[in-house]
């Protein structure tokens, strides 16, 4: 080509816009462009609430971690059982999740923009000043497998109404689990922040009467670490954030530890929430990488195969040490298997009456879960499940958890094949919904199932019980 | 598609104050040729932008019979005061033809008013900033602004372009960028890169942390295997860039005169410094041999070339004060500092001094100290002063001089990263705090925990806003106090491993680990004078290896460590910038003055590796266009914008 030769004239004319594909959960939130393989998006479902000048402000987004500010407050617009409480906040949450790094704010009026030549300006049109965020964008949302039909509705109404999206889907976080790790029929398994829940799907169809879930989620681990912090032995362990330390030394393993607080007057220091939320950062890292599950195959308190207890053979393996933000470090031994033992075995809870979980039943964890799950499914179709788990969710990132899960299961049901399908990329594992429903939402033969605005318009919002089943 | 020439390639980095600009890859990698300030004028007409203020005039120009040229009225000065009439129509000496004057010699001349414009470089009043905090607030402005760059560099046809995208720009963002370009600039390909990545190329690291203080903001990113981690990244962090140690400044000498031009100067200037963590202040130095006290600096040769200069209004109240005060200070009490700066540190360490010192007497080495050992200096302001500020004011452009003169400051020079008095909206413990909490976070919410270790030990640190002086050191040790994790306990049940020195009567308790520049001291060795402690710790033939690292300590090989991952930072480093064979000397961005703060500084003002977002921007454009010719998908060629639209551009994995 030569250079002084001036391009031809073709130009762009298409009109392709991908679908935006948003996951929310109880601890963060995904969003992202259908087609691409991992969320852009990436933002805690938790949102701050703070005074500043008389006015109250609030704060989304990674930020709430990194810079305190007066009087913080943390709130999450979404319950404990994953169904939405505060839907106003979660509208906010939610847009902001795709807004900051997807949609952006809008260029303006197309005639100012930049991008058009202004010769002649057309007669005003009567073009609706107020923007909203997906006007052109379709949108494909998740939910939990309990999701209330009442809930769905006020989905579909944010996204139509609020957003103004040209069209949107609403499907199960289980279904997309098992799209993402390529089977039409799978069981299930997702092991989120505050829950743990059991899909069965079938041919791409969830199972209703199978889906269960319990409270045994990430959350639930924590308060187990925190109830084995507050029993610690020489002296109990409490964290303090890194947001109250402006300097730390290094102390022996064991020895108390010797930093510099901040203080902040009591008028300015955060809430209790917010130090709650940068407490479970801190343990978030301690799950990381202290946290191991006992692999079995049978369980931590049983005697092992060779006499030996599972405790003394755990007892032997070597310690992991971790510190903690204000400097105080310990190695973990046998303890580190514990906190996550009840998961598995409900006996093995540490107690703590402070918790703000209670002592889990025997009903709630997961090889009982299993159970019920397939005692609620066709029997014809248990093996094709039992031989297609899939485990999802960030806390199955657990060392040794897939493992023990696989163990547990070939313990229950010892005649049909058991195979257990986990992800091996922490990205696949963490956002197995958002990936499933980012496949889903750009297959061509996908078009058809879009509500769109004009069939929202004439049905009302109850069609999204209709459409997405 | 042909390939592309070295020589074709438009490079554009655009930023909150300045838009770097190039046409063509020179051979060896150098700063940007062009440097436009990111910001554009409205033109008349709405919608349209100019690059420099216009102003728009009215003279009068006299028509008199015969003649229609305007006559010069040099000489005609002394009339001038009763020539103005409606408009002010006078002008200083140096606009000669400006004048009107009707002395009434002349019946038959008749003045008409004439408008003409007239551009001023100096200006930047009416400014429209599109970017601010890296975000992109006024689209027509910025495309006027790529278009008026565009103009300026005037490329061929066959120009690949690519721009430097900035964090926080969203999806659509960019693919309106992408849709401009092509359609307005009919590029044959366009590449958009990420700023961090770009830093990276310029470091030639494929993982690295990427830390880029910009004017009002600052970008954290990790980046692993040359892919930028979006979750977790510090997006566009407020108030943590150049401009909120300015406002800094401006909070601590405001109430002595200074300006906020004045303070910019100050943050520029090579006296301003950040301290290391635990470093004292000049003046109220534990460590007795440096005795600065007021008194000494006040003989100092900074002092004594204020005596001819326009006294800086730094003096005069700080004497007012004193006495206000109403504390009994015996010479060592520094009152501006306390009555503006307020820290407790500060507080603290005149207590200690007050106990563990003697006055000391005037140091006669006094000028020959180390910036951060002085408790006064100077600095050079300049600034443009308009002549004649009056009367030009409405007609004729105004004129500037360039004026300078010498201010001296106290201690407050180093104290651009403390802590704001003024709480506002953030309880943050000063800039320094939040990027190092910033960087930690990021860091830890890569998912790839095995790589998490390599990243603490390859922070870059880039962006105009880390050029001030011992910014990197400070950042280190930020982060050392806050996150570096003891090196496990059972170290210090055995034996100091060899690469430990052994404790030494510096005030340090504990061990400082000295490893090769860049590693940063240990937390224990704070409140130590680090000259102290790198004059005593002098023992060059150490290993290069981190301390701590489990084959050197036979006591770690116990700690189970196979499974899993563990925790970080055990260090945490700069890397160091690639040598290049060119004028790049590394400034502030290479931390060997780990122990010396005051002994960097030569580039100061320079252009060094802060600006190594724009050095490998030039690399990756010679990678991409030049050699692999789009092998690697570096950039999105015109065919397939024809084909795919704008959104295929975040196909294009930069």
């Amino acid at each position: 080509m030569n250079p002084s030769n001036p391009p031809q004239a073709a130009e762009y004319g298409g009109d392709e816009v991908s679908a935006i594909v948003l996951d929310p959960g109880y601890s963060t939130t995904r969003a992202g462009f259908a087609g691409e393989d991992a969320p852009k998006s990436l933002i805690p479902t938790y949102y701050g609430k703070y005074n500043a000048d008389g006015q109250e402000k609030l704060v989304y987004g990674d930020n709430i971690f990194v810079s305190p500010r007066p009087g913080l407050s943390i709130h999450n617009p979404i319950g404990r059982d994953g169904i939405v409480e505060d839907w106003d906040m979660a509208e906010k949450v939610w847009e902001h999740s795709f807004v900051s790094r997807l949609t952006g704010t809008k260029a303006g009026n197309p005639f100012q923009n930049g991008l058009n030549d202004v010769d002649e300006l057309p007669v005003e049109m009567d073009v609706e000043s107020e923007e909203k965020p997906l006007s052109d964008s379709p949108l494909l949302m998740s939910e939990p497998g309990w999701n209330p039909a009442r809930a769905r509705e006020k989905t579909i109404e944010i996204a139509m109404e609020k957003w103004d999206t040209p069209a949107f889907y609403l499907a199960r976080t289980g279904v997309l689990s098992a799209f993402a790790s390529g089977k039409p029929s799978a069981l299930v398994i997702d092991i989120g922040a505050s829950n743990i829940s059991i899909t069965p799907v079938h041919d791409g169809m969830i199972l209703k009467r199978g889906v269960q879930h319990s409270p045994l989620g990430g959350d639930y681990i924590s308060s187990q670490i925190n109830a084995l912090l507050k029993a610690n032995n020489p002296q109990p362990i409490t964290i303090t954030p890194h947001y109250l330390i402006s300097s730390k030394s290094a102390v022996e393993a064991g020895q108390p530890p010797q930093a510099n607080y901040k203080t902040f007057p009591p008028d300015k220091a955060p809430d209790a929430s917010y130090r709650a939320l940068l407490e479970e950062r801190t343990l978030t890292e301690f799950k990381e990488c202290v946290v191991q599950v006992w692999p079995g195959p049978t369980r931590l308190s049983a005697p092992g195969p060779t006499g030996v207890s599972n405790e003394d053979m755990a007892r032997n393996t070597p310690g992991r040490p971790f510190e903690f933000p204000d400097g105080y470090n310990q190695v973990f031994g046998v303890e580190r298997f514990r906190v996550v033992e009840s998961l598995f075995d409900a006996k093995a809870a540490i107690p703590d009456p402070d918790s703000p979980f209670p002592a889990p039943t025997p009903a709630q964890t997961i090889p009982e879960l299993v159970k019920a799950s397939l005692a609620g499914v066709d029997v014809d179709i248990r093996p094709a499940l039992l031989a297609n788990v899939v485990v999802t969710g960030g806390s199955s990132l657990l060392y040794n958890f897939t493992e023990r899960l696989n163990q547990e299961l070939m313990q229950i049901f010892p005649g049909p094949r058991v195979r257990v399908t986990a992800a091996g990329n922490t990205y696949e594992r963490r956002f197995g919904a958002w990936i499933g429903g980012s496949i889903l939402a750009s297959l061509g033969t996908f078009h058809q199932m879009w509500i769109s605005k004009k069939e929202y318009e004439e049905h009302g919002p109850n069609i999204v019980e209709k459409r997405c089943k | 598609m042909p390939p592309f020439k070295d020589e074709h390639v438009l490079l554009i980095a655009p930023g909150s104050q300045m838009t770097l600009a190039q046409l063509g890859l020179p051979e060896t990698f150098t700063p940007a040729r062009f440097r436009f300030p990111t910001r554009m004028f409205p033109a008349e007409k709405k919608g349209e932008y100019e690059p420099y203020r216009v102003r728009e005039k009215r003279r009068e120009v006299k028509v008199s019979n015969g003649t229609e040229a305007p006559k010069p009225d040099v000489e005609m000065k002394d009339a001038e005061p009763a020539a103005v009439e409606g408009a002010p129509a006078a002008e200083g000496p140096v606009k000669p033809e400006d004048g009107t004057q009707e002395n009434g010699n002349e019946e038959t001349t008749k003045t008409i008013e004439e408008v003409y414009y007239e551009e001023d470089p100096a200006s930047d009043e009416g400014a429209i900033y599109p970017i601010e905090n890296g975000r992109i607030v006024d689209w027509p402005c910025f495309f006027a602004l790529l278009t008026h760059i565009h103009n300026t560099l005037s490329p061929p046809f066959h120009t690949p372009i690519m721009i430097i995208a900035e964090p926080v720009w969203s999806a659509r963002d960019r693919e309106a960028i992408t849709q401009f370009v092509f359609e307005k600039f009919k590029a044959p390909a366009f590449s958009l890169m990420d700023s961090a990545l770009a830093a990276c190329y310029g470091y030639g690291t494929a993982t690295a942390t990427v830390v880029d203080v910009g004017k009002g903001k600052v970008d954290v990113t990790a980046v692993t295997d040359f892919t930028v981690n979006e979750h977790g990244r510090g997006v566009a962090l407020e108030g943590c860039g150049g401009d909120a140690m300015t406002d800094r400044l401006v909070e601590l000498l405001g109430s002595k005169g200074f300006t906020r031009e004045m303070c910019e100067q100050l943050k520029r200037s090579n006296i301003a410094e950040i301290l290391s963590a635990g470093t004292p202040l000049p003046g109220s130095s534990a460590t007795a041999r440096q005795g600065a006290n007021p008194a000494a600096a006040a003989s100092t040769g900074g002092a004594d070339a204020n005596e001819s200069a326009p006294r800086g209004p730094g003096d005069g109240t700080q004497t007012g004060t004193e006495g206000a005060n109403g504390e009994e200070d015996e010479g060592v009490l520094d009152v501006a500092a306390i009555v503006s700066g307020n820290t407790t540190e500060y507080l603290a360490n005149i207590e200690k001094e007050k106990t563990t010192t003697k006055k000391g007497a005037a140091d006669p080495k006094g000028t020959r100290l180390p910036n951060s050992k002085k408790e006064k200096a100077s600095f050079q302001f300049e600034e443009y002063v308009q002549m004649d500020g009056d009367k030009t004011e409405a007609q004729g452009s105004p004129q500037y001089i360039r004026q300078s003169r010498e201010i001296e400051v106290s201690v407050e020079r180093f104290l651009l990263t403390s802590p704001s008095t003024n709480v506002g909206n953030r309880l943050t413990g000063g800039i320094l705090e939040d990027i190092a909490t910033q960087i930690h976070h990021t860091i830890l919410a890569v998912p790839d925990a095995t790589k998490r270790s390599e990243l603490w030990d390859s922070l870059i640190i880039v962006g105009c806003g880390s050029k001030v002086k011992g910014f990197t050191q400070a950042l280190l040790s930020v982060i050392t106090q806050k996150f570096i994790l003891s090196p496990s306990g059972t170290i210090f049940m055995s034996e100091i491993p060899s690469n430990f020195t052994t404790p030494v009567p510096t005030g340090t308790n504990t061990p400082a680990p000295m490893g090769q520049p860049g590693q940063m001291y240990h937390p224990a060795a704070q409140g130590v004078n680090p000259l102290l402690v790198a004059a005593t710790h002098n023992n060059p033939g150490m290993p290069g290896g981190m301390p701590g690292t489990p084959s050197m300590d036979p006591n770690m090989a116990l700690h189970y460590r196979s499974t899993g991952h563990s925790q970080t930072p055990i260090s945490v480093k700069t890397l160091k910038p690639p040598n290049q064979g060119n004028s790049n000397a590394p400034g502030a961005s290479s931390s060997s003055a780990a122990g010396n703060p005051g002994a960097s500084g030569a580039a100061q003002g320079g252009h060094g590796m802060e600006e190594a977002i724009f050095l490998g921007a030039q690399m990756a454009a010679k990678v991409f266009f030049v050699l692999d010719q789009g092998l690697s998908k570096g950039y999105m060629s015109r065919v397939e914008y024809n084909e795919s639209g704008p959104s295929a551009i975040h196909e294009y994995v930069l």
